[in-house]
């Protein structure tokens, strides 16, 4: 019999690599844990998360669209406690609890779509500036300049107004305002990681620039844009509950910010449940992914803990 | 590098950062369709409608139109205002001083506040104190201001009838004379105290509302700094030559936890400017954003455009100075660039 010794198959670095970045996920979780703030925070976005998710279940969904105020008109202005309408109800009758439900689905949509936007163009614009260098990284950064001289919810609120009041226009004017800052950490991450010497050496052993990008620079360049990320979620919310609120959405839209608008006609004469709830959920989701923002903080970027 | 070429470098992307913001704002213009809407009536036939964008010169290449328009900008032709029904620039001023007049007062309440709870909770670490200044700024950034507003309307409007919305009584502010269209000034130039009180009365609340996100930020930084400051070694040096700890804080740590604060005061401005959007809306008081917010429910362009300009223009001059200052205070900045 042939004696072949096959020689034992070596383990592609990239599952090497792969098991240690679980393994320091998993250290990070535990540690961010630790913090009781950070765990007030996801407790407040796991409810926030579950409510979304299980809108349809909770309420009846009003038809043919769920995302619009159903409207009770036998039942205007009625205070929290009413039977059915354990909130109440607003001057056009719709239900305070509906609106509250349904508008955490409409703001984890809002956030979603723009968080993953914004890094994704960010992550892409700042690479090139970063990775490329020289006369492309001046250009990029100088329009990343021009974004950032104009105040954020000026901007917003210019495109968000040019494109017609909707509640997907203030989904793309957030876009396109928020990008910039990703842009930004990604390139001063990466312009830092390039002199790393793992970079030098995957050069020396032939790695192309493409891979070299993929598997160490940017791997090593992500974790702020994760903190970023997080505050963001809190902060999209914020931002385009006050577009609404200004009067660009939809009106009758289930949305925190157009049922504190709606709600605040009725603030003089006493009814001041219509503003109040929905406006308590904008501030804890903000105050919620701003707490786990902090705390991710904290673990990832040891040099601030004392902040 | 010189604090000499640093400046100059910094002045010389001025102008382009200008030209930047002005081509995104002309862009804007035209995302919404030709402008010509705004002299358009339906009784017009095609030919008149025609003629109409040939006098305003909608029918040249867009670059030609850039430099039409960046050159009206130039002279202080900002167009047409529909909302006011006046030239933007002629409306601009007197809402100009209303909104300055919030915004400083917010700004002074942020810096006063910030400071002193900074301060309070940086040299009290990890106590009680601290975490709940803590507590405070993270709850202050993470308010929707326009709700806080409407909060504090329902409490201390509504039920205990304290604070009064709008700017002023119409008759105190009819009683004097308003050279400044600063309300509080115009009345200590006239020398009236009723009207005085009327200005801050009104101020309070849009001051306090404006002011929460801005105080947040300024205590989170005043508090970090300090807590670095308060690690260095000139402070064991100043404790080992047996200074009161108050001292320490106050002739030591204090002023040097103020430098970093102060870029974070100065950047500030931006956020206070575009605060006032909101609460002007909710305590009707008759400012620059408010005017903004009806521009942009009704379409008139003119207006939106030149608040986005002005605010950038602002925007940048103010990092720009405070840059230059935060240069000159900490040489580090320069030399490490």
């Amino acid at each position: 019999m042939a004696d072949i010794v096959q020689p034992r198959p070596v383990l592609p670095p990239a599952s090497g690599a792969l098991t240690v970045r679980l393994r320091r996920l998993g250290e990070v979780t535990v540690q961010t844990l630790r913090n009781p703030v950070t765990v007030i925070g996801l407790v407040i976005i796991v409810l926030m998360f579950a409510m979304a998710l299980l809108a349809p279940a909770l309420t009846t969904p009003n038809e043919p669209n769920p995302y619009q105020m159903p409207r009770d008109w036998t039942a205007l202005n009625e205070p929290p406690g009413t039977p059915g309408h354990p909130l109440g109800t607003t001057a056009h009758g719709g239900d305070v609890l509906y609106g509250v439900i349904w508008g955490s689905r409409t703001s984890l949509w809002l956030s979603i779509i723009v968080v993953a936007a914004t890094v994704t163009i960010g992550t892409i614009v700042g690479s090139l500036a970063g990775f490329i260098g020289g006369k492309i990284d001046e250009i990029l950064m100088r329009v990343v300049d021009v974004f950032l001289a104009i105040p954020e919810l000026i901007f917003a609120l210019a495109i968000a107004a040019v494109l017609g009041p909707s509640f997907s226009n203030i989904i793309l004017a957030l876009a396109i305002v928020y990008w910039v800052k990703y842009a930004r950490i990604i390139r001063g991450q990466i312009i830092h990681v390039k002199q790393n010497e793992y970079v030098d050496s995957a050069r020396v052993i032939g790695d192309t620039k493409f891979r070299i990008y993929l598997k160490d620079v940017l791997p090593n360049s992500i974790t702020p844009v994760m903190v970023q990320a997080t505050m963001d979620m809190g902060a999209i919310v914020l931002v385009g509950a006050t577009l609404s609120f200004i009067g660009l959405s939809e009106a009758g839209l289930a949305e925190w910010g157009v049922l504190v608008s709606e709600g605040q006609v009725g603030i003089s004469t006493g009814r001041w449940w219509a503003s109040t709830f929905p406006g308590l959920m904008i501030f804890l989701w903000a105050l919620a992914f701003n707490l786990v923002g902090d705390g991710l903080r904290d673990v990832l970027d040891p040099r601030t803990e004392s902040r | 590098m010189q604090i000499r070429d640093y400046l100059i470098r910094r002045l010389m992307v001025l102008p382009i950062l200008l030209i930047g913001v002005s081509i995104i704002v002309f862009a804007l213009t035209r995302v919404g369709g030709s402008p010509i809407g705004i002299y358009m009536s339906h009784e017009m036939t095609p030919e008149e409608v025609e003629e109409l964008e040939d006098r305003y010169g909608l029918n040249d290449p867009l670059p030609v139109q850039y430099f039409a328009w960046a050159g009206g900008v130039l002279r202080g032709d900002l167009g047409w205002s529909g909302v006011a029904v006046a030239p933007v620039t002629q409306v601009f001023r007197g809402k100009l001083a209303a909104t300055m007049e919030l915004a400083t007062a917010a700004g002074l309440v942020a810096v006063t506040l910030g400071i002193t709870l900074g301060t309070f909770a940086g040299s009290r670490r990890d106590r009680l104190p601290d975490h709940l200044t803590r507590v405070f700024s993270v709850s202050g950034s993470s308010m929707p201001d326009f709700w806080f507003a409407i909060v504090l309307l329902i409490v201390f409007w509504v039920y205990l009838g304290w604070f009064p919305v709008g700017r002023s009584d119409p008759a105190i502010w009819a009683s004097i004379a308003h050279p400044t269209g600063l309300y509080t000034i115009d009345s200590l130039m006239a020398g009236s105290w009723q009207a005085f009180r009327d200005a801050i009365w009104h101020l309070v609340l849009p001051a306090i509302t404006l002011g929460l996100a801005t105080t947040a930020i300024i205590t989170r930084m005043m508090r970090s700094s300090l807590v670095e400051e308060l690690n260095e070694d000139y402070v064991d040096a100043a404790r080992a030559k047996g200074l009161p700890e108050r001292l320490v804080l106050k002739r030591h740590a204090r002023r040097n936890a103020l430098i970093p604060t102060m870029t974070v005061i100065g950047l500030s401005f931006g956020f206070l400017l575009q605060g006032t959007v909101v609460v002007e809306i909710i305590y009707q008081w008759p400012g620059l954003g408010r005017w903004l917010a009806d521009a942009v429910l009704r379409g008139d362009q003119a207006t939106i455009m030149a608040y986005v300009l002005f605010t950038s223009v602002l925007f940048l001059t103010v990092n720009l100075a405070v840059d230059i200052i935060y240069a000159y205070l900490d040489r580090r900045v320069v030399l490490g660039s």
